[in-house]
């Protein structure tokens, strides 16, 4: 008898079928923020970063404590963390894990220093906003006395793994004070783990370099921009023999250090936008495992020099898409390929490590990330920053290593302002945006644009251009199981 | 060019329709005013934009004032927990105040 009266407490012994059934509001909604995917769909995402596709009905049943607990959409939403009951209530120690973990590096500052050892260079790209065409060593070089005291701030950083980046101008151009640095660093830098890379366009490469950087463990960085005209085109040099030398050099790297020492980036030019499957193949027929594909920095010499118009960002996320999809195909093939700006967004979705690239972070990865030491001492908190100062607006100038202490430039106003500012968890449009751990917050763009560390977010290139590559992504994981599972290695090399 | 739309006060918040409009600044102009009961949207069109595009903008400005809608309710919602994950995520970093 399913139904027996229990004497006086009046109650039965089994409770209805609607007791079991579950009240559709008793679940409680965890922070979260969504984007328009398209007029149906929308993408929502948590404290942690996690995302999830829904529906417009979906969402508006959800957030009116209206979800059916058997149906998917609640069991997702379960999983990733928007929402708790009784069955999910590890979910917000969970995320505060996830998120105390996105933002350690913040306290592991700064990881990545860049000395520019000499702005004589030997190319003479039109794009280039710092390079000289000069024999006078004295005029652009860094001095030993200057490295020193570069030197002294690197060690100083909190980071215990930290990464000199020697650049240019083409800095085998001043090998010597590679050396020096080389030496010094490694004579004083205790228990930190210090690494080394030589950004160089490898046309003054030789045995004798090579040797010392395998003997020091230095890995290479160069540029290639895609087929012989194409990066002849964009990299002139006496002799037009950019590409030839760019090539041999690679080569030459590989057999002494190794087919992982040398890595390759790439500047978009005009010329590149309808090129992008032969600069794939360029990349894939030097052996590279992927390729970045990153915009011309629309300031500076970019937009002053009439050869190398601008591009506006629905040109250049056609080229990325074009791209994106061409690797895509390859990857369905069989040939494993890699588009890093991809993978960095993507390491952002799926896991809780920041990868720390400096446009892609909020606060602003300027000096948190990285910082530069310019051939005079003057130190700028990015690469652009110091193109911006090249162009003669110094607002990111931090101080100079010669006359400044590590605490005068790191507390400069120069800096904390920018970062403070532009920090999106306060931006207009970005606080709200589902997109905002994606993203980044990059004051130096912006400034250099729009004039103003922040921007109105609708006209921003940056955000327009980001906001469309993050839906783009979602979109084709939503579409293709084989490029879900393709991005999610992107996103996680080491699982 | 212009064009109107009114939205109820009781079913809809100035700060949606605010942040509706700020989102499509770089398309359009809008100025809110109250009227009774209603709050008008007045809206300013570049001169080239076709009539199309207007209704276009005009049928997306609405998609977006209800997404606003249900922000501000999953903010009010969920505003106690998010201040309480950060508090607990940030409290063993050195970076809060109080340490």
């Amino acid at each position: 008898m399913p139904f027996q009266r229990q004497g006086l407490q009046g109650m039965s012994k089994f409770q209805s079928v609607e007791f079991f059934k579950k009240k559709k509001n008793e679940y409680s909604l965890l922070p979260f923020r969504f984007e328009r995917l398209d007029n149906q769909r929308r993408v929502l995402t948590n404290l942690a970063g996690e995302y999830l596709v829904i529906n417009e009905g979906e969402l508006k049943a959800f957030v009116n404590h209206a979800l059916e607990e058997q149906s998917d959409a609640y069991i997702n939403l379960r999983a990733k963390h928007f929402l708790v009951d009784e069955k999910s209530e590890v979910a917000k120690e969970l995320l505060e894990i996830k998120l105390r973990t996105k933002y350690s590096n913040l306290s592991e500052f700064t990881a990545l220093h860049m000395f520019v050892v000499t702005l004589r260079c030997e190319h003479s790209c039109p794009y280039c906003q710092v390079s000289r065409q000069s024999d006078d060593k004295l005029k652009f070089d860094m001095t030993e006395e200057i490295a020193d005291k570069a030197i002294d701030f690197a060690l100083r950083s909190p980071a215990r793994a930290i990464k000199i980046e020697f650049q240019g101008g083409e800095p085998l151009l001043n090998f010597p004070i590679i050396q020096y640095v080389v030496e010094e660093a490694n004579r004083r830098k205790n228990d930190k783990n210090v690494s080394y890379v030589i950004a160089t366009n490898l046309a003054l490469i030789d045995e004798s370099i090579l040797k010392y950087c395998k003997e020091k463990s230095i890995q290479i960085s160069t540029s290639l921009d895609g087929p012989e005209d194409l990066h002849n085109n964009n990299r002139p040099r006496p002799g037009k023999n950019s590409y030839e030398k760019a090539i041999s050099g690679i080569k030459m790297v590989r057999e002494h250090l190794g087919v992982d020492s040398v890595s390759a980036l790439m500047t978009t030019t005009r010329s590149s936008l309808n090129r992008v499957k032969e600069i794939i193949d360029e990349y894939l027929a030097q052996d590279m495992e992927g390729i970045f594909l990153r915009p011309l920095s629309p300031y500076g010499f970019a937009l002053k020099t009439k050869s190398f118009k601008a591009y506006g960002v629905e040109e250049w996320n056609k080229f990325y898409e074009q791209g994106l999809e061409y690797i895509i195909e390859l990857n369905k093939k069989g040939v494993a390929f890699k588009e890093y700006y991809a993978a960095t967004i993507l390491a952002k979705m799926f896991t809780s490590q920041d990868p720390g690239y400096v446009d892609l972070m909020s606060p602003a990865g300027i000096g948190i990330s990285a910082i530069i030491y310019n051939y005079d001492g003057v130190v700028y908190p990015s690469d652009e920053s110091r193109m911006l100062a090249e162009m003669g607006d110094k607002s990111f100038r931090l101080g100079n290593v010669l006359t400044n202490s590590y605490e005068e430039i790191f507390l400069n106003e120069a800096l904390l302002g920018p970062i403070e500012e532009s920090f999106a968890y306060s931006v207009p449009m970005c606080n709200e945006c589902a997109f905002e751990d994606y993203c980044g917050a990059d004051p130096v763009f912006h400034h250099g644009v729009h004039k103003d560390f922040v921007a109105r977010k609708p006209e921003s290139q940056f955000c327009n251009r980001n906001m469309s590559i993050f839906k783009y992504l979602i979109n084709r994981m939503e579409s293709d199981q084989f490029v879900k599972e393709l991005f999610m290695k992107w996103g996680q090399p080491h699982a | 060019m212009k064009s109107r739309l009114l939205f109820d006060e009781n079913v809809y918040s100035i700060e949606a329709l605010k942040k509706a409009s700020y989102r499509n600044i770089a398309n359009y102009s809008v100025v809110i005013k109250k009227e009774g009961a209603q709050l008008e949207c007045l809206f300013s069109f570049p001169v080239k934009t076709s009539d199309e595009k207007v209704l276009e903008y005009l049928d997306d400005f609405k998609r977006e004032v209800l997404d606003q809608d249900l922000r501000e309710i999953i903010k009010r919602e969920t505003e106690g927990v998010r201040n309480l994950i950060l508090s607990h995520a940030f409290s063993k970093t050195g970076l809060t105040g109080d340490e």
